[in-house]
């Protein structure tokens, strides 16, 4: 691989992890966060019975 | 210190800062900055492999100081605030790993070498690996675990002074301080580039912790919903 090759990949590694881990992260969140909706609701509706 | 404050900062401030400040980084790294003399175009490697290092240092050592604070106030946040940010340390040590290994194969001739920085660097992803297993299978609420990880991720903390210093104690491959000193070893424009880049990835890393540590403390509440629907279920049966 040429110096270049080397620069790109470096670069792309970086871009690419930080990209990726930002997804994951969203995707955490918003699954936690439904699952805790549903959970809250389930006990709001269990406590009016 | 108010946690809440902090987390409105991850999706008003610091993404819009943080895309500016890497696109800037990215535009300065690649066009702007001049090319080294004897390393030449491979050597602006320098501009995302020590901003990941500085921002791993960055992420651990929030999760060195959640963790005293977790061992003085006994609350579950200072707790979830320390792994979130270890997971971020993580994530910038590989990524340091990663483009030096990237950077020292046409420089060293090799992707690896067991010099003492790449070593101790190593090491230091290794320890908070550690951590992050032991606190992810033990139970989230268990005082003595929190405990237990608070204590070994303080000390192994201690192994970031060790990484700086290791180039001044050992004999290394890695160029002695070229920055962290009063007279800075790098052309002026080479050194602004580094320091802004320096800034962007910080940036970053601090994004990601208050989105990490948002994440933790999700985890925690659900938990304690889970908790609670089981003890409404077991009453009405």
């Amino acid at each position: 691989m040429s110096e270049i090759g080397f620069l790109f990949a470096g670069f792309a590694v970086f871009w690419a992890g930080m990209f990726t881990y930002l997804v994951i992260l969203q995707v955490k969140i918003r699954n936690l966060q439904s699952q805790i909706d549903l959970l809250e609701n389930i006990i709001e509706n269990h406590d009016e019975v | 210190m108010n946690l809440n404050n902090i987390y409105e900062l991850r999706w008003k401030v610091l993404p819009p800062l943080a895309g500016v400040a890497m696109i800037g980084m990215a535009a300065l790294a690649l066009v702007t900055a001049p090319t080294e003399v004897i390393e030449g175009d491979v050597q602006r490697l320098l501009y995302v492999h020590l901003p990941s290092a500085l921002a791993s240092y960055f992420a651990f050592s929030v999760t060195a100081v959640c963790s005293i604070l977790f061992l003085l106030k006994r609350d579950f946040k200072w707790d979830s605030a320390a792994q979130g940010a270890a997971v971020v340390g993580l994530i910038f040590t590989l990524l340091t790993l990663i483009t030096g290994s990237l950077w020292g194969k046409p420089i060293w001739g090799v992707y690896w070498q067991w010099d003492p920085r790449i070593t101790t660097t190593l090491i230091l992803f290794l320890i908070f690996s550690a951590y992050l297993i032991a606190r992810k299978s033990s139970s989230l609420d268990s005082d003595k675990s929190a405990r237990f990880c608070s204590i070994y991720a303080i000390i192994g903390f201690l192994d970031i002074p060790l990484i700086h210093m290791s180039v001044r104690w050992w004999r290394t491959l890695h160029p002695q301080p070229i920055i962290a000193k009063l007279n800075p070893a790098l052309p002026d424009e080479m050194l602004l580039v580094t320091l802004f880049s320096v800034l962007a990835v910080i940036l970053v890393a601090a994004w990601f912790i208050t989105l990490g540590v948002e994440t933790e403390l999700l985890s925690q509440r659900l938990l304690k919903l889970r908790a609670i629907a089981k003890i409404n279920i077991s009453e009405k049966s």
